[in-house]
């Protein structure tokens, strides 16, 4: 069942207060977190967090298509190899 | 430095008793393989592939510039695991700020002062920006974020990236119990409310 719209989407407080003020500070900085509970808000845009997988943080530079979705989908927890091919990353 | 060939995919096990074979690519997406034609082993035999199925192709050999097809199970038997490369230099050149993984892995990583931090060992990307990994001699791994803050210079000629590693904000989660719930419609309507114990 899908969450009750009447409630907002779920963020963890604290973590709301720590990107406010890391947006204030405008520094080039990864804040780590282990709220994969909570839901991306549109002020998180542009933001890098270091999002924990239980192993390590892996870095989730959030853009607008990705509000609205958890943390945790973008920081998998199982190990995934694979072989590089022709495939590109974007620096962004 | 870059690798002078590519790994582009696997001939695998054999489909049927035509000679055709299953092929694991590496390509994005995985179709295109048959695009790059000639694809080269590592002995230097060179084959070329043609889609019959998903992630089935019929296979041909050239030989001496004869075109010399895989006609039955047992040919193709021969070719199981059997690597298709092709050089470098075949790759299109990428767009600006792309970056083929291939040349990434395996940069050394040096911080703006020239230090040297470790090498590049792979390349992430989960949906929310590729992301390096750096694997450094005599500590953890560190990953940081495929950005032009954090990697302001790329240089897969001269085999090096220039890292400048991120400062790290810990959130220690201070009060487990407060939880925020953000409406929607506007910040107005924020509220913050504790669970139960």
């Amino acid at each position: 069942m899908a969450r009750s719209v009447w409630k907002g989407p779920f963020v963890d407080g604290y973590l709301l207060n720590k990107a406010e003020a890391s947006r204030a500070s405008g520094r080039n900085e990864i804040i780590r977190i282990w709220s994969r509970r909570s839901t991306i808000m549109p002020q998180f845009v542009g933001m890098t967090f270091g999002v924990y997988n239980g192993r390590k943080f892996l870095p989730v530079q959030v853009n607008e298509n990705m509000v609205g979705h958890k943390f945790g989908e973008f920081s998998p927890t199982r190990t995934f190899t694979g072989h590089s091919g022709d495939k590109k990353a974007k620096r962004g | 430095m870059p690798a002078s060939r590519v790994l582009l995919g696997v001939i695998g096990r054999p489909h049927g008793v035509r000679g055709l074979a299953h092929v694991l690519s590496y390509t994005d997406p995985p179709t295109a393989l048959t695009g790059y034609g000639v694809l080269e082993a590592e002995d230097g035999r060179a084959f070329t592939l043609r889609w019959c199925g998903e992630g089935v192709a019929a296979i041909t050999e050239i030989r001496a510039g004869a075109a010399v097809p895989v006609a039955d199970r047992t040919a193709a038997e021969r070719l199981v695991n059997l690597r298709l490369f092709i050089p470098r230099a075949r790759l299109a050149a990428p767009a600006a700020e792309e970056y083929y993984l291939a040349d990434l892995i395996g940069l050394a990583a040096v911080d703006p002062a020239g230090a040297a931090l470790g090498e590049v060992v792979a390349v992430h990307d989960y949906g929310a920006g590729a992301s390096l990994e750096i694997a450094r001699p005599h500590a953890a791994p560190v990953l940081v974020p495929f950005t032009r803050a954090a990697v302001p210079e790329v240089d897969p000629a001269g085999g090096r990236v220039v890292v400048a590693v991120p400062d790290e904000i810990v959130v220690a989660d201070e009060d487990p119990a407060a939880v925020r719930c953000a409406s929607a419609h506007g910040p107005d309507r924020d509220a913050t409310r504790s669970q139960a114990p």
